[in-house]
């Protein structure tokens, strides 16, 4: 009969004459580390990515003269008043989890980085009093020059923000991927602090990480405007927050479908850090979390693309465009199969003979990059596509080149969709090698055309006339519940990407330089992962919820009137006079 | 309003449970930490096999890409119509046993790369015991092959000595092209038009780099990589510090200096 993991937990600790592991009840010593880690992780994109646009909104405000959209940037910092301390609550649980759980690694983690740990508690101070500067001088310097200076203190936070993050990243990258000329033998005193930094995937992880806090910034906001709008009494708060709701989820969509190139750059440089550690994280026993990933960023796709297109049903000109969202659906949908298709299959040799091969017959031919880099450049496009027609829905453009502007556009979705597909059916036939650097053409082509068709309508709807103002605030329910699917699927996305990247590592705590010989080194399976991402997820979104619950009772205290004021230009239930430049924008 | 918010728990509920059970319903692939071996020095050619499969099969993550066939030979079944790798492992290089052959393979992988596959395979000796490892090259004689490693082998392993059949790591000679063919670099290096092309040839490498450039570049192979390589850095092994003396080391400096 098999020992309980907790009592060898309890022998292993106590036989360890080194000290090099603690014990914690019930879910192990890893299991309180991986909770305190990731719930802190969480916060810590949450405080990261939602000053991006807060600071954004205040400029867009500042400039455009446009008081709600300085309203709604005064509105995501006092979420992150309440979130900072949650941040800083839980990294205070890590620390003291790793300086009792695993003592023998904290002494060499704390040999090497002393000195970046000191600046990061340095920085941390100096980033939580800009916030409190930057927030609770809102109202008072909110004119002139002092408002540029107050707008300068919301840069600073970024700047002090991303620093912070960069130094824990060099951390945790360096677990992955010290130095190769660091060996068992090494004392750390000799690798060097900037040597061990930047390391070979620090620079990657920090722009994936850029990138993911704002998109995970975004679809947070996005629920809170959510939540906001079901609990509305008015139609000023539903239409303000479903404004709101707009936004952060178009932050969250935008930055998101530059995500996966972050990505590809992050898992080039694995494999070129060591083979092994990318095959293991591509085709080895982690090969099937890219199956639950697939899942998770198709229900992503669909519930963005489900929420613009029912938000074009209060966009007066966009009964043009509904007949197509169907085919757009039936995309969607067809590339959201072939990209969950499993390639690589672990199989006894039972199985390998039945299925002839170590692929399947049928599926190997959807399974490969070939196929999936394709659906999942035609789902970019796709969604890219659904956020321009929902831009234009009420505009009619003036510019005497519209039409031809407009199919430049055409073409150039015609032309990078072409490219997609040729290089995706072109894959077949050439070496992986040869392969690989196809998904670089089609990248370019998806980019060039978002950008290029950005640029051009930015241009094509200037001083455009409007079919009518949006209607915000007339939006279902249901539309709401999708923000909230897609913040908890981000949530549990970076949950799982998070054990993808630690658990490729598997048996070393430092890649092939520090071992983990505790009685929980093994890599659990992705059912336990995913008990314990679940864990994570649900325990932020809890907390997450009683800081929303805590913003809310703060602005009842304060006066509700201020709070959801209806803000200048809005048109709710098409009841005002429409603007000129439309709204959608 | 308590009504909506039950809407929206459940739906954060009913979204966490079908990822939860979707990442349940999928193959559940653990991977282990390689067990240590309690051979002892009468160990069978059996033991020893059987314990090396245990590895090939789990924690040294042989299977990841030698099971497939695909990135690295397939060497249980069959390669190329030569049989399981016991079978061919004596005839690969010239001059060297089926055991000593697979040793090095397991140390010093890009020592010899089969035709047709990229030099992937890290050194696992930073991964593997030498227990370990001679258990691997017993359970891969086995397929097809007849197991020599011997519990002396083990032995010496433990030890530090040399594995004899493996090769000497360390040999007296002074003589840079002996050491170029014995200590590998003839895998990766070309030298008078021989050799592998995995690193920069050492022909005219002394009109690119000086004296103290190779002798950093032998000893710390990371501290820079050669433009054209960079796909291959990180390859080359970083223990020559500990497999030259120090006369050999000068020996070779002095040798590739002097090729202008």
């Amino acid at each position: 009969m098999p020992m309980p993991i907790g009592l060898v937990a309890l022998l292993q600790a106590a036989a360890d004459t080194s000290h090099a592991y603690g014990h914690f009840p019930v879910i192990g010593p890893r299991g309180a580390v991986w909770i305190a880690a990731e719930v802190h992780l969480m916060f810590a994109a949450f405080v990261l990515g939602v000053p991006m646009f807060a600071v954004i909104c205040e400029l867009i405000g500042i400039v455009g003269k446009d008081a709600k959209y300085d309203k709604l940037s005064k509105e995501f910092t006092r979420l992150l008043v309440f979130a900072y301390s949650a941040t800083a609550l839980w990294g205070a649980v890590l620390l003291f989890f790793l300086t009792t759980l695993y003592p023998k690694f904290w002494n060499h983690m704390a040999r090497l980085f002393s000195l970046s740990m000191y600046v990061y508690v340095g920085l941390f101070f100096i980033e939580s009093f800009t916030l409190y500067l930057y927030y609770y001088g809102w109202d008072r310097w909110n004119a002139g020059r002092a408002k540029w200076g107050h707008w300068t203190l919301g840069v600073l936070l970024n700047v002090w923000g991303t620093t912070v993050m960069l130094i824990a990243n060099g951390w945790l990258t360096y677990m992955m991927s010290p130095p190769k000329s660091e060996t068992a033998e090494t004392l750390p005193e000799q690798v060097g602090l900037w040597n061990a930094l930047a390391n070979a995937t620090w620079m990657p992880i920090n722009i994936h990480r850029l990138i993911a806090n704002a998109v995970f910034g975004g679809s947070i906001v996005a629920a809170y405007a959510a939540y906001r709008f079901l609990a509305a009494r008015t139609d000023e708060e539903r239409a303000h927050y479903d404004w709101m709701g707009y936004v952060g989820n178009f932050i969250a969509i935008s930055t998101f479908i530059v995500l996966p190139f972050a990505g590809y750059w992050l898992g080039r440089e694995i494999y070129q850090y060591n083979q092994q550690m990318g095959i293991t994280m591509m085709g080895g026993f982690m090969s099937w979390l890219w199956i639950v990933q697939a899942v998770l960023i198709g229900v992503l796709f669909l519930c963005a693309n489900y929420y613009l297109w029912i938000g074009m049903a209060r966009i007066p000109g966009a009964e043009r465009f509904v007949p197509y969202t169907k085919y757009m659906l039936a995309l969607l949908l067809a590339c959201w199969i072939v990209w969950a298709t499993p390639h690589t299959m672990i199989a006894s040799r039972e199985e390998l003979a039945a299925m002839g091969g170590a692929h399947h017959p049928f599926l190997n031919v959807l399974g490969v990059m070939s196929a999936k880099n394709t659906a999942v450049n035609l789902m970019i496009l796709t969604t890219f596509l659904s956020f321009l027609i929902y831009r234009r829905a009420n505009k009619r453009p003036v510019v005497p080149w519209a039409r031809t502007g407009t199919i430049i556009q055409a073409v150039m979705f015609g032309l990078a969709a072409a490219v997609v597909l040729f290089y995706g059916v072109y894959g077949y036939f050439v070496e992986a090698i040869v392969r690989i650097g196809f998904s670089v053409y089609q990248v370019v082509a998806v980019l060039g055309c978002i950008a290029g068709v950005t640029i051009i309508d930015l241009f094509l709807v200037r001083g455009a006339e409007t079919r009518g103002e949006i209607r915000w605030g007339q939006m279902p329910a249901r539309a709401q519940y999708a923000l909230f699917v897609l913040a908890v699927t981000f949530t549990w996305l970076m949950g799982l990407m998070g054990f993808a990247r630690s658990g490729i590592r598997q048996h070393w705590h430092v890649w092939e330089v520090m071992r983990d010989t505790s009685p929980q080194a093994f890599t659990p399976a992705l059912g336990y992962a995913a008990n314990m991402i679940s864990a994570c997820v649900l325990i932020f979104l809890g907390l997450v919820a009683f800081i929303f619950w805590l913003g809310s009772l703060a602005e009842h205290v304060a006066g509700k009137s201020a709070a959801v004021e209806p803000p200048a230009g809005f048109t709710i239930g098409g009841t005002a006079p429409a603007r000129t430049t439309g709204g959608a924008d | 309003m308590w009504r909506t918010n039950l809407r929206i728990l459940a739906l954060a509920l009913c979204v966490v449970g079908f990822y939860t059970a979707i990442a349940h319903a999928i193959p559940q692939l653990q991977s282990e930490v390689p067990e240590a071996l309690t051979l002892t020095s009468d160990a069978s050619p059996e033991a020893l096999a059987n314990a090396g499969e245990k590895i090939f099969n789990g924690a040294g993550g042989c299977t990841t890409c030698h099971g497939l066939g695909t990135r690295a030979p397939n060497l249980i079944t069959d390669h190329a119509g030569q049989g399981p790798i016991g079978a061919r492992c004596g005839t690969r290089k010239p001059g060297m046993d089926c055991k000593a052959y697979l040793y090095e393979s397991l140390v010093k992988p890009a020592a010899y790369v089969v035709a047709g596959f990229e030099p992937i395979m890290p050194d696992m000796s930073k991964q593997l015991t030498p227990d370990q490892l001679w258990a691997v090259v017993a359970y891969l004689q086995s397929q097809g092959g007849e197991v020599t490693v011997t519990a002396s082998d083990l032995k010496a392993a433990t030890t530090g000595a040399a594995p004899a059949a493996a090769g000497a790591a360390f040999t007296a000679t002074r003589d840079p092209v002996q050491l170029y063919n014995e200590k590998g670099c003839v895998g990766c290096h070309q030298l008078d038009g021989k050799g592998g092309t995995i690193g920069p040839s050492w022909d005219h490498v002394g009109s690119r780099r000086t004296a103290e450039q190779i002798r950093r570049k032998i000893l710390a192979p990371n501290s820079d990589t050669t433009k054209g390589y960079e796909k291959f850095a990180g390859t080359m092994p970083v223990t020559f510090g500990q497999q030259l003396s120090a006369s050999q080391l000068e020996a070779l400096v002095t040798y590739l200096a002097g090729r202008k």
